[in-house]
């Protein structure tokens, strides 16, 4: 694996479960060693140094206040460990529990405090290290989903306001989306793309990319020409559809790839290009958008659409998509369910 | 067959309250969904309905019948657990024909129970793994098929998707719904995923401190949300306090702060009535122009690439930040420019101020 992060750089690490996010971060903190390979901070190698020597603030996916101390306490811990003097350990620990928004519970235990806020004394405690980096593992899999939306935007308006360069590491998708400079998706082990949070979503580089990051309906055929800078793909019942451009040669098996949000949908059977009609199948609502499922000809395809037009379910629609908003892939090698695979 | 109900049901753990005289009913098939902030006594309630505890007070009756003091093994349901529970040394298919067999049924008949469960859910492919060779996902589905085979026409999922990866939740959610409505089951589903219970529900159950908040269709909750609580909650909004200056025409006008003015629809507000204006994000418009009418001239302080929308944060005149959420594809204004936020009428919600304050009235934990 192959990474460079620059200073002040917020970035994601994104994957399904057991991609090797965790271990990558754990490589970094130095609590887990690599077989090969060599960790630059600043161009200085720091595989031989052990963890507390490397300056990173690593806070794990199950971290653990200590129970029987305050929120200050917890807080000053590290300061204290390092032996800094009262005065400048007492102004680290104030300034970190002003930013997570503790102040006012600086002598409450932490079974006192809600998730949130337990979570939070834990980041306070992790920066007050006055770490040069911060590695955060699923840092809000233990909220509540409500909660997450309210706490990413603060971890991101925190390291922002410090300027610390900072790994987190998630399987969610908006999660990332929000709060990252860049993305790194990550697969079996491997980098599968890179790039800021509109690159890896309007640009992806694979299928895996494409279905994993929002959702995407896939179309497979042959591509038969690039006719007016678009790709024209005849499918298995004959039908052409239009895609963006690409590098397979003409004649290969090729799949395309559209997300649901880029999919329109029309009442009743609408003629046209890159149409498919069918019926509607289900209705998933889910406030600002609703998701449809329409079983077509060419199976069942699905289209995020804004929530205030809605479609029973039973009913006739047509799912269209504009051909900029179709990405032809090579079929994978291993075959397109097998590409697709999310865990 | 089952239909459901709740009468007065209360749960206290020595001092502590999780279930304060609950009352609800559901239908023969419908599916539920039960949602709130961690501690709000959705888990209580849900084992108050499998009979995994009982409640202090009031009673649970399923097709008028009185079960509150029955024990789980006499309910006739499936539950499913949110930390997967499978019998560790079974395959898939035995752990799906687990219930037929202790039930007694012929070796053909858990045959074919276990394979038609197996096959609804899709892990009839599976069937000869071991849970810990399973991903997590298919582990889910596969207590499913085993809850699903025991053909009890009640299904309790208490967070069966907690667990999974965020990409799987949504794949297995399609799955989930699908898989209740074809066999007609009724089913409690618990979450503290907003999207989750929308999207799969017939009903969200809204609750919060023991209590249930408001119940209503997903549509109409998130539309027409009767707490601020719920507003917030369920999805995001935007929150301005104010005063009613005037009414007319079933519409009032609201002093905010800065003695700026935004008009509500209203058939119930008086001359004088604190109120809290509620809008969501994705219904405010953006314009550059100065004049309009129900506007607040704004500046933009960040905008955020979020995937189909892109979300800005600006503060108001009058003080107050708002959320505004634009499809990307027409997001144009830059940062730091100054626009004027349109409030469209028919989106806008008005709610007495609350008397614990907004901040307490919202909170989420």
């Amino acid at each position: 694996m192959n990474l460079d992060v620059k200073e002040g750089e917020y970035v994601v690490i994104l994957g399904p479960t057991g991609a090797g996010k965790t271990t990558l971060l754990k490589t970094i903190a130095g609590l887990s060693r690599q077989d090969s390979g060599h960790i630059y901070f600043d161009q200085q190698p720091v595989d031989t140094l052990m963890p507390f020597q490397r300056g990173v603030a690593y806070l794990p996916q199950n971290y653990s206040l200590f129970a029987h101390m305050t929120v200050w306490e917890n807080v000053a811990f590290g300061p204290t460990v390092q032996d800094w003097s009262p005065r400048r350990r007492d102004q680290i620990v104030r300034e970190m529990l002003n930013l997570v928004h503790l102040s006012d519970r600086r002598n409450s235990y932490p079974r006192e405090l809600s998730g949130g806020m337990q979570q939070r004394v834990a980041l306070a405690r992790a920066l007050a290290t006055q770490a040069r980096m911060l590695l955060l593992d699923e840092p809000l899999r233990a909220l509540d989903a409500r909660l997450r939306l309210e706490l990413r935007q603060e971890l991101r308006t925190l390291a922002k306001y410090l300027g610390i360069t900072t790994l987190h590491v998630t399987h969610d998708q908006e999660e990332a989306i929000s709060v990252a400079d860049r993305i790194v998706i990550i697969r079996r082990g491997k980098v599968v793309q890179t790039g800021s949070p509109k690159e890896v979503y309007e640009d992806p580089s694979t299928p895996f990319v494409s279905n994993f990051i929002g959702e995407a309906n896939f179309l497979q055929g042959i591509l038969s020409r690039v006719e007016n800078g678009f790709s024209v793909i005849v499918l298995s019942d004959g039908r052409r559809v239009m895609g963006r451009p690409t590098s397979v040669p003409v004649n290969s098996k090729v799949v395309l790839g559209v997300k649901t949000d880029f999919c329109n949908v029309l009442a009743g059977n609408v003629e046209g290009q890159n149409s498919f009609t069918g019926t509607v199948v289900q209705s998933l609502f889910t406030g600002k958008r609703t998701t449809l499922e329409i079983q077509t000809g060419l199976g069942l395809l699905k289209a995020k659409v804004p929530s205030d037009q809605s479609f029973s379910e039973g009913s006739e629609a047509t799912l269209r998509f504009q051909p900029e908003n179709g990405i032809v892939y090579p079929v994978p090698s291993e075959g397109l369910q097998v590409a697709l695979e999310v865990e | 067959m089952p239909r459901i109900k709740l009468e007065g049901v209360s749960k206290n753990f020595g001092k502590i309250t999780a279930l304060e005289q609950v009352n609800f009913e559901m239908q023969d098939g419908e599916y539920v969904t039960i949602l709130g902030p961690s501690g709000c006594g959705k888990t209580t309630l849900i084992k108050i309905v499998a009979g995994i505890w009982t409640p202090t007070e009031g009673r649970v009756l399923v097709d008028n019948k009185d079960l509150t003091n029955t024990p789980i093994e006499e309910r006739d349901l499936g539950y499913v657990f949110q930390n997967i529970i499978l019998f560790p040394h079974m395959n898939v298919k035995d752990n799906a024909g687990y219930s037929p067999r202790v039930k007694g049924l012929s070796e053909e008949q858990i045959e074919e129970r276990s394979r038609n469960a197996m096959e609804l859910v899709g892990v009839l492919e599976q069937q000869g793994y071991l849970p810990n060779e399973l991903s997590g996902g298919a582990q889910q589905k596969a207590s499913l098929a085993r809850a699903i085979a025991s053909k009890a026409r009640l299904l309790l999922l208490d967070e069966p998707l907690s667990a999974l990866d965020a990409r799987v939740r949504v794949e297995l959610r399609y799955a989930l719904r699908r898989l209740v409505k074809d066999l007609g089951l009724t089913a409690i589903h618990v979450t503290h995923d907003q999207d989750e219970a929308m999207s799969v529900a017939d009903r969200v159950v809204i609750m919060r401190k023991g209590r249930i908040v408001e119940v209503g269709e997903p549509a109409q909750l998130y539309n027409k949300p009767r707490t601020l609580f719920t507003a917030n909650f369920l999805g995001q909004s935007n929150f301005l306090e104010g005063t009613v200056q005037m009414v007319e025409d079933g519409h009032a006008t609201v002093e905010l702060r800065s003695e700026r003015f935004l008009k509500v629809p209203s058939s119930s507000l008086s001359i004088g009535d604190p109120v809290v204006l509620a809008i969501r994000p994705e219904h405010l418009t953006l314009s550059p122009e100065e004049e309009r009418p129900n506007t607040l001239r704004s500046k933009i302080e960040e905008s955020r690439f979020m995937g189909p929308y892109t979300r800005y944060t600006l503060r108001a005149e009058t003080g107050d930040e708002l959320l505004v959420d634009i499809p990307t594809s027409e997001a144009r204004v830059a940062d730091g420019s100054s626009v004027s936020v349109h409030f469209r009428l028919d989106f806008m919600l008005s709610y007495t101020r609350p008397s614990e304050g907004l901040t307490e009235a919202l909170k989420l934990e």
